[in-house]
């Protein structure tokens, strides 16, 4: 079943929400928030992330790693196209 | 030995924790022991048996690119068989391994290399581009792939115990990087310990995620493993850790804090033991451990155990038996170190401790009377538990476990030509906040308005040039100067983070 944009963004949030330092606020997490510099995910954080979207969307990075990714939009670029394939 | 422990471990395993003057013995006795058994998982399966072969015929390419005993030299290789089979066969041969993270750049390798005067390193094909530098500027170092191989045997030699085994780095006590020498007893003592007051410690699956170039990876992980007939699987990828555990089935995992947290959260969040039902015990430490993670694990049936150790001293100082734990304390002081408390600082030396720093300089304020100066505030129990109180030395260590020199990023930062100075320190979730003092003069000369977003810009700048747990998580301007020491010092405690 296809998956809308929204429909990733808000699993996403909930798997960000998991791995993000308590004291950023959620209204930080937008498609535009850097992963470090914004959202302040830890080395361990960005790893959660990484398992938990493989999990909840059933795929698998590749040959990308998490590192590639500058912002939430790019990482829910990559899952919307992963879906597509 | 280790007779404290003796009450808390069972009696046929105690009887089989056995000392060896060196790892030469050790591997005789692990491959005259349990041969046929599996010993590395690596893509394929390695008995103890196939892997003595492949240790004896790397001695062979050792000795052919004039790595010698007595001679240094280094290992540059990921979590991989390459690795174990090289650092097997250098630490039998007498020739010690310098272990060198991947993450290092190749200025680095070749500045370490030409220092330590290494005859040999030892490389994984991707790393190539780690080399380069080392290869055309200092050809005298062999360049050896790790996946070389010789039919041809070369036995191994019976290295004196008090013979360097190992050269590890380390933030040390005043937070610049070192190299700590680990001899081949204290590399056997602290593999040892590691069997303490676990009652299932013998033939057992780990799953290695932390990295063989960390004393916690290197001792507690991959040499307790082969110590006790055990199989170890290297995950390649930690995002497929919880693949490999599905495939693999680990019985014992050892953690940082922040990987167990990790996968406690994953567990929350997916409703299931993300560790599977085989996994019996946690070894945690590396870094603080939360007594909530004692509590939370023994909810899915695994004991969890922290414990306390250093890359100084070969890894394990104490730890916790599984019949007596006690989450806030790191457990009982192994036998053979000799320890005093010196102003609430522990103070070790014993048959675990390294022999000094590479560089003779930088020992000078690391001993006193002859000890170790940790640099971590202890109590002990009346039982003789110990608890970490607090820490003197100005080193950063992650929740993953992870050293970081404030002092090393600071001079990153402060050479943008807009920060008069800055300084690096970690938060209660353990990110890393760099605190800044703009430089007003340059910022008006160069007619910045947002002073925020163009020093933001400059750290972002450099922080994609560090490996990512060395990256700034948070970015705070000051518009007054930071509390000072006389000598005009910042004042670490009296700024940042004052919760230490």
């Amino acid at each position: 079943m296809a998956m809308s944009r929204n429909d990733i963004i808000e699993k996403l949030t909930d798997v960000m929400k998991m791995a993000m330092p308590s004291e950023i606020n959620e209204k930080a997490l937008n498609e535009n928030a850097s992963l470090v510099n914004d959202l302040g995910l830890s080395s361990v954080g960005v790893l959660y992330v990484v398992i938990a979207i493989e999990e909840f969307f059933n795929i698998r990075f590749d040959d990308v790693g998490f590192a590639d990714f500058k912002t939430v939009g790019d990482v829910v670029d990559y899952i919307e196209k992963k879906l597509e394939a | 030995m280790n007779e404290k422990f003796k009450k808390y471990t069972d009696e046929d395993t105690f009887s089989k924790i056995v000392d060896f003057p060196n790892i030469t013995s050790m591997w005789a006795h692990c491959v005259s022991a349990y041969g046929d058994n599996i010993a590395i998982v690596d893509s394929e399966s390695y008995t103890y048996n196939k892997l003595d072969k492949d240790v004896c015929g790397f001695r062979t390419v050792l000795k052919e690119n004039a790595a010698l005993p007595g001679s240094l030299i280094g290992i540059l290789c990921p979590n991989s068989y390459g690795f174990v089979k090289a650092y097997l066969a250098a630490a039998t041969f007498g020739t010690p391994a310098v272990l060198m993270p991947t993450h290092l750049d190749e200025m680095t390798v070749f500045g370490i290399a030409s220092k330590f005067g290494m005859k040999a390193v030892v490389y994984d094909e991707s790393l190539e581009e780690k080399v380069k530098v080392l290869r055309e500027k200092n050809p005298a170092v062999a360049l050896i792939p790790s996946s070389a191989l010789s039919e041809e045997k070369t036995p191994a030699v019976p290295v004196p115990s008090e013979a360097p085994a190992a050269i590890l780095f380390t933030g040390g006590t005043t937070g610049k990087s070192k190299g700590a020498k680990l001899s081949q007893r204290a590399v056997i003592a602290g593999t040892r310990n590691g069997c303490y007051g676990i009652k299932e410690i013998f033939e057992q699956r780990y799953l290695l995620v932390l990295p063989l170039t960390h004393v916690f990876g290197l001792i507690r992980n991959l040499m307790t493993s082969l110590y006790t007939g055990s199989a170890l699987y290297i995950c390649r990828n930690n995002k497929d850790m919880f693949r490999d555990v599905a495939v693999f089935k680990p019985t014992i995992m050892v953690l940082v804090p922040a990987l167990a947290e990790m996968a406690l959260n994953l567990s929350a969040q997916f409703g299931r033991n993300m560790w599977g039902p085989d996994l019996k015990t946690i070894i945690c430490g590396a870094a603080p451990v939360a007594p909530y993670l004692v509590t939370e694990y023994d909810k899915l049936g695994v004991t969890l155990l922290p414990g306390y150790g250093l890359t100084e001293s070969a890894n394990l100082v104490s730890g916790n038996p599984e019949a007596l734990n006690k989450p806030e304390s790191v457990g009982l002081i192994y036998d053979g170190m000799e320890y005093k408390i010196v102003d609430g600082e522990l103070w070790l030396k014993g048959i675990n401790m390294m022999d000094g720093y590479v560089i003779p300089e930088d020992n000078d304020i690391a001993y006193e009377d002859g000890y170790f100066k940790t640099g971590d505030l202890v109590r002990i129990d009346d039982e003789g538990f110990l608890y970490i109180t607090g820490r003197t030395k100005e080193i950063i260590v992650l929740p993953t476990g992870e050293n970081v020199s404030p002092a090393e990023l600071e001079v990153k930062f402060c050479a943008i030509d807009t920060v008069q100075d800055c300084l690096v320190f970690d938060d209660d979730n353990g990110r890393l906040v760099l605190e800044v003092l703009p430089r007003m003069t340059k910022i008006k000369a160069s007619g910045i308005e947002d002073i925020y977003g163009h020093i933001k810009a400059e750290v972002d700048r450099i922080n994609n040039t560090l490996p990512s747990f060395e990256r700034i998580n948070k970015l705070i301007i000051r518009d007054t100067d930071f509390v000072r020491t006389p000598a005009m010092k910042i004042a670490r405690n009296l700024n940042g983070n004052v919760k230490k």
